[in-house]
């Protein structure tokens, strides 16, 4: 069984490193460079980075109370709460897109918010939309089992030494979950970056003005032009391999899933 | 101090039912109870955690019964001491002061004062993921008193440590009691503990407080069959250690002395198991360093067992099969030897 194991082991890691590498390794370095400093692919990253920064931020401040909430609390319809508000997880993302497309372009509501100029579809607004959709029932999942592991009597000790439960809150429940959060925000960042389904339904694909890094990847595979595809991916490969490290430094008593 | 009336909480399957008490200035009152008796849940309603659903709970003159936790003025220390990880020893003794915005200065002098009582000042820039069981309760402790709290709930303060160290922390605290003058309430299961520390204790079941009152009067006349299988102890006798030989000799004061193994000297506690008395017609030559003589005054059945009590000088209960009680043809009155040996007597030293 050792013997067998371990052949297979080092069989998928080969496999997977020489395809990883294959890409990488696939343009000449000069060429990659010179794609990597072009004006799209550069406008691309530039979207991605704001928009993931940005879709996390939401994320987070959205999380940070709703996934306290679903660790701490009963209320009535919390398994249908949390069921929902965890559900986008399983569901394919091309599938949450089209149903964020139907709902800020058919329904009532999001024609009262395209009016008072929260215009998302087709925007780089959607996408932050649609990332934080998509991601954030990862945010509340990873944050409420931090949340989970640190027992409440912290926080009535807290209150007994003159904390308000907010207080208590901030200043010692928030500074123990650190862990989960800092693992919770890369996990949720990384996914932004990466996320196409989602953004191409709601933002559309429309070259230097919806265009993420994974779109430009799409577009110009599209195209035919493989360099600058390639420039993306590497890139979005390189965001995957800090976020792993950065994930197992911090996943201690933190459950993903 | 602090008064309870007609207390009921209901948390989960934990509850709190109708519960009456009141702690007295300065007074050391110890809670017993089986697991789940709802101790912590008094405990912590006491500190505001949890509304009742109703009753009334004053301390001094004042109704706290929906004050809230923090503008209470109540310490609590837990099992598991719940120091905040993130917080160094010193930042965690500070943080109830920086709460209240106590003036920096201040701060400084209260936790010097504080951790020079509780021998903690070299832990000050330590973490308390380091630090031992010992050390971590002494800075949950300082974390707690600092605040110079009206009153200080410990939740089993004493039941993560091994015996050795729960022999000194118990010393300590009845030291850092009279030290600071803190009204104490505390919960355990350690009968020692209660020895050692309590004025008076509660036995508290199912939510309910079955019986109150002075620490020996609880346990000399137990109010019902459940306090008296709790406490489970038999006999209980106070008395006078002194040394004698390898052992100690304990005087009781209107009856006879006999011998324990220990090394405690001074006012004590004794119990003796009810199971560890023999009784006998005659005196018999054996290896048990104890026979006292005495008479029946009471024999108690209860299932396949009986309790016979006796009057040898003061009450010894013994634990005899009805057989055997019925082969000596035990009766009030009848006169017997009672023999165990000084390795079954258990010393607790008490609080002077």
């Amino acid at each position: 069984m050792k013997r067998f194991s371990l052949t297979l082991t080092y069989i998928t890691f080969f496999i997977i490193s020489a395809v990883l590498l294959g890409l990488v390794l696939y343009t000449p370095l000069p060429a990659l460079i010179e794609s990597l400093a072009s004006p799209e692919i550069r406008f691309a990253i530039l979207l991605s980075l704001v928009t993931s920064v940005v879709s996390t931020f939401f994320c987070v401040i959205i999380a940070v109370p709703v996934a306290y909430a679903l660790s701490r609390y009963q209320f009535v319809g919390k398994r249908v709460t949390t069921l929902a508000l965890t559900l986008p997880l399983t569901l394919p993302p091309l599938v949450a897109g089209i149903a964020l497309l139907l709902f800020f372009g058919t329904t009532p509501w999001g024609k009262a918010l395209e009016q008072a100029g929260f215009t998302v579809i087709f925007t780089p607004l959607g996408i932050i939309v649609a990332e934080v959709f998509v991601n954030l029932p990862y945010m509340i999942r990873i944050l409420r089992s931090a949340y989970t592991t640190i027992n409440p009597r912290y926080e009535y000790v807290a209150k007994t030494l003159g904390c308000t439960d907010t207080s208590a809150f901030l200043q010692v429940t928030l500074p123990m979950a650190r862990p989960g959060l800092i693992t919770g925000s890369v996990i949720t960042w990384s996914k932004a970056m990466g996320e196409f389904g989602a953004v191409l339904m709601l933002a559309g694909a429309t070259t230097m003005r919806t265009e993420t890094l994974p779109i430009a990847l799409y577009l110009n595979i599209s195209a035919g032009d493989l360099d600058l595809a390639v420039a993306a991916a590497t890139i979005l490969i390189l965001i995957s391999l800090v976020t792993l490290c950065v994930v197992e430094y911090f996943d201690r008593g933190v459950n993903v899933f | 101090m602090l008064r309870i009336e007609s207390l009921s909480v209901t948390l989960g399957e934990f509850s709190v039912k109708d519960v009456s008490l009141e702690i007295l200035p300065d007074e050391y009152f110890i809670i017993l109870g089986p697991t789940g008796a709802g101790k912590t849940v008094l405990l912590e309603t006491i500190a505001g955690i949890h509304t009742s659903n109703s009753g009334r709970i004053f301390l001094g003159d004042r109704e706290i019964t929906s004050i809230e936790p923090h503008l209470r003025n109540i310490g609590m220390v837990y099992q598991d001491y719940m120091l905040f990880p993130h917080l160094t020893v010193e930042e965690n003794i500070a943080f109830g002061l920086r709460q209240k915005k106590i003036p920096r200065n201040e701060q400084r002098t209260r936790i010097e004062e504080i951790s020079a009582v509780l021998e903690i000042g070299h832990l000050a820039r330590r973490y308390p993921g380091s630090l031992s069981g010992g050390e971590q309760q002494r800075v949950a402790l300082a974390r707690a008193l600092v605040m110079r709290p009206e009153i200080l709930l410990l939740d089993e303060p004493m039941s993560a440590l091994d015996t050795r160290t729960r022999d000194r922390m118990r010393m300590e605290l009845s030291r850092i009691r009279k030290l600071t003058g803190t009204t104490i309430v505390q919960i355990t299961h350690h009968l020692d503990d209660v020895f050692a520390l309590a004025d008076r204790i509660a036995i508290m079941r199912e939510g309910r407080i079955v019986q109150a009152g002075e620490t020996l009067d609880v346990f000399l006349h137990p109010c019902d069959t459940f306090v008296a299988e709790f406490l489970g102890i038999g006999n209980i006798i106070r008395g006078n250690s002194s040394r004698y030989g390898n052992l100690v000799q304990i005087t009781t004061r209107n009856g006879p002395s006999f011998y324990a193994v220990s090394n405690i000297l001074g006012d004590v506690v004794v119990t003796l198991h009810a199971e560890d008395v023999i009784l006998s017609q005659a005196p018999f030559v054996s290896s048990a360093r104890n026979c006292l003589y005495g008479s029946v005054s009471e024999i108690i059945p209860s299932g396949s067992t009986v309790r016979v009590i006796l009057d040898v000088g003061f009450p010894l209960t013994a634990l005899l099969t009805r057989e055997s009680c019925r082969d000596l043809d035990l009766g009030p009155g009848s006169k017997v030897y009672a023999t165990f040996k000084a390795s079954a007597v258990h010393v607790i030293p008490v609080n002077q």
